[in-house]
């Protein structure tokens, strides 16, 4: 999976691309665990728009960056949902623990 | 520098071995000698060295065969030779090379290029130790890793094995993706013969989802033969998973409760595709979507347990399966979905489901595993005549006296919001050894009663409207919703062991603080057996508990009920 990182203000996003399973592990948590120790940003978006398969270690990956988010004061906002990615994040009821935009 | 050598020095001439030997000990390396292509093979052999120097022309046997013998000879570890020769023997050197030698100097010799060479030499065995430690730890490492796994197998197997998966009305079956399934099938029937089913699909694969899914057998079993309702039993696997389990790992999960005896199926969905219900024609009745995120996700505050109760008219099957069985990927952008196992169901008659998957999904497999666990599971619901009653005439099993036993409760709103009463109270009656036999029967007459008395004496609730069309459906809803807002009101239970006559009773009491109800007409009309066979929901408790006890009176304005049962 490739990630690449976008910055506007207060507000980061990762946009991610291929395949979101586990061995995807080290380089999301790489992504992300430096913008939990940046203050200047506030809110994380996580797109998926060129995701094409989620598997359920990612959905347990996304449960670990939303528990030390909230640890460290910041929001997880998941965008670009389409296909099969977002039918697994409905069957999942994700979006009862995360704002999708 | 690395650790010293033992550098081996073959030569017959012993001015050219001291020459190397002066060489090597000044860079701190240790030498021994041989004199000929012989001996340099015994203390090969005897003293294990870790570079050689080897002299070509020798008496008895030269450097080339010593060379051949050594490299023939089972070997731990590369010993780089050195051939040691005059140049003019180049053909010598390059036989020599070929026959196992790794490299050659000329004589006479230059000594900063021999210094060169150890010292070439001593890095690329330092390099040779290095990875020689790091594949004996890979080594120890992974059988460690497997005994492991063996006993991780072993116990799994054990925890999730239960004869409760043998059920008549039960078939199922698992792939796993790898040794361990992430996929847990659990099922066993109530103290009242409801059957209950668990499918959980730990996230991830392999021993850690094992691992996960783990901890909810002991529960799911342990409040099923209580009598627990499945909304208590979803509640209690959610809050153990999430104190003991880290953020990224979670269950989801299939919980369903199938009556037969009261035509329902029960099913909370937290995570998993579509439970179905499918009739003989193989059209899909009823459709449970997951409603709910995965187990051990949210903090028990936050968590819901609703689940949602089907009222079935016609015999059909309960199928239930985990994603990995809509996830099959070929490779070549073939994919079994959703859509094509619910073509399959219709296709399939009853009763052969499980063989239809089967063979599809094997088709699309091909003898390889899935990339993740697939399960599969399928209940029979038969579509039963009002049973007359499950245990018709009962020979009494208690031999000799008991000791008087006295125990009475008395519960207000607000435990009767909260608490799950009669498995509460069969808690206690189970300690008794006396009653110990009898739990499954005290089971269903502690619930008929305190569900009148709840349902009719408190809710105010009629039991009559089960019987219309949807009928059932709303009468949960509602009395989900009043006994939610219950502030008042109170039920005691008074049970009473002693003997009467020779003979061990059990004295069941139950009141409740509600209106009552014309008693007399009430047993004459609905309760009689007659009546009880017409297929009617409701009624039939208190038909059942006459039945299974020896007497039942009402007194009071109808509100205060009596059982007597015969141990």
């Amino acid at each position: 999976m490739l990630i690449r990182e976008t910055r506007t203000d207060a507000n980061a996003t990762l946009f991610l691309e291929g395949r979101f399973d586990f061995n995807s592990h080290r380089d999301f948590r790489g992504a992300y665990d430096n913008l939990l120790n940046d203050p200047g940003a506030r809110t994380i978006e996580i797109n998926f728009n060129r995701v094409d398969y989620l598997d359920s270690s990612a959905l347990g990956m996304l449960l670990l960056l939303r528990e030390k988010a909230e640890a460290s004061g910041k929001s997880v906002t998941l965008s670009g949902l389409q296909g099969t990615v977002k039918q697994v994040l409905e069957i999942a009821n994700f979006q009862r623990l995360f704002t999708i935009k | 520098m690395g650790k010293p050598l033992k550098i081996l020095v073959v030569d017959d001439t012993p001015s050219n071995a001291k020459q190397l030997e002066v060489v090597a000990r000044k860079l701190g390396h240790e030498t021994i000698f041989a004199e000929d292509g012989l001996v340099a093979i015994e203390r090969y052999q005897s003293e294990h060295p870790d570079l050689i120097f080897m002299d070509i022309m020798m008496p008895r046997m030269d450097g080339i065969n010593a060379v051949e013998h050594i490299r023939a000879l089972p070997a731990e570890k590369w010993v780089p030779i050195i051939f040691f020769s005059a140049l003019e023997s180049v053909q010598d050197i390059i036989q020599g090379l070929e026959k196992g030698g790794d490299d050659y100097l000329t004589k006479p010799a230059n000594l900063a290029l021999v210094r060169a060479k150890i010292n070439g030499y001593a890095r690329v065995l330092e390099m040779q130790d290095a990875v020689r430690q790091q594949t004996i730890e890979l080594l120890d490492w992974r059988n460690e890793a497997e005994e492991q796994a063996r006993l991780g197998y072993h116990v799994i197997n054990r925890l999730a094995d239960a004869d409760g998966l043998k059920d008549p009305l039960l078939q199922w079956f698992n792939i796993a993706a790898t040794t361990f399934s992430g996929d847990l099938m659990c099922a066993t029937r109530g103290p009242d013969g409801v059957l209950y089913l668990m499918l959980a699909d730990a996230a991830g694969h392999g021993l850690a989802a094992a691992l996960s899914a783990l901890p909810l057998t002991q529960v799911f079993y342990g409040m099923v033969v209580k009598g627990f309702p499945l909304t208590s039993i979803a509640q209690e696997l959610n809050r153990k998973l999430k104190a003991i389990m880290p953020a990224d790992r979670f269950v989801a999960a299939i919980l369903a409760a199938v009556d037969i005896d009261h035509h329902t199926l029960e099913i909370w969905n937290g995570g998993l595709p579509d439970a179905l219900f499918v009739d003989a024609e193989g059209a899909i009745q009823k459709r449970w979507c997951s409603k709910h995120p995965p187990l051990g996700v949210l903090p028990p505050g936050m968590f819901s347990a609703l689940t949602e109760t089907y009222h079935f008219h016609q015999a059909g099957e309960l199928v239930v399966y985990s994603d990995g069985l809509v996830e099959i990927d070929t490779g070549h952008g073939n994919r079994l979905d959703m859509a094509m196992l619910e073509a399959v169901l219709r296709q399939t008659p009853r009763g052969r489901s499980l063989e239809g998957v089967r063979d599809h999904v094997d088709a699309y497999l091909r003898g390889q595993p899935g990339h993740d666990d697939i399960s599969f599971a399928v209940v029979a619901v038969p579509l039963e005549e009002r049973k007359s009653l499950p245990v018709a005439t009962r020979q009494s099993v208690q031999q000799g006296p008991v000791s008087e036993w006295r125990l009475e409760l008395a519960w207000s709103a607000q435990e009767l919001r909260e608490i799950d009463i009669v498995p509460a109270v069969l808690g206690l009656t189970n300690q008794i050894r006396a009653l110990k036999a009898h739990q499954g029967v005290l089971f269903l007459v502690l619930s008929e009663l305190f569900n009148n008395a709840l349902d009719h004496g408190l809710l105010g609730l009629d039991s009559s409207k089960k019987d219309t069309e949807g009928g059932f459906e709303s009468y949960l809803a509602q009395r989900a919703e009043r006994l939610a807002n219950l502030k008042h009101g109170q039920i005691d239970i008074i049970l009473h062991l002693h003997m009467e006559d020779e003979i061990a009773v059990l004295d069941i009491t139950l009141a409740d603080s509600g209106q009552g109800f014309d008693f007399n007409r009430y047993l004459a009309d609905i309760g009689a057996p007659e009546n009880v066979d017409k297929g009617q929901y409701h009624g039939r408790g208190i038909a059942l508990v006459r039945q299974l006890s020896m007497d039942v009176a009402y007194s009071g304005a109808g509100n205060r009920v009596w059982a007597r049962y015969k141990l």
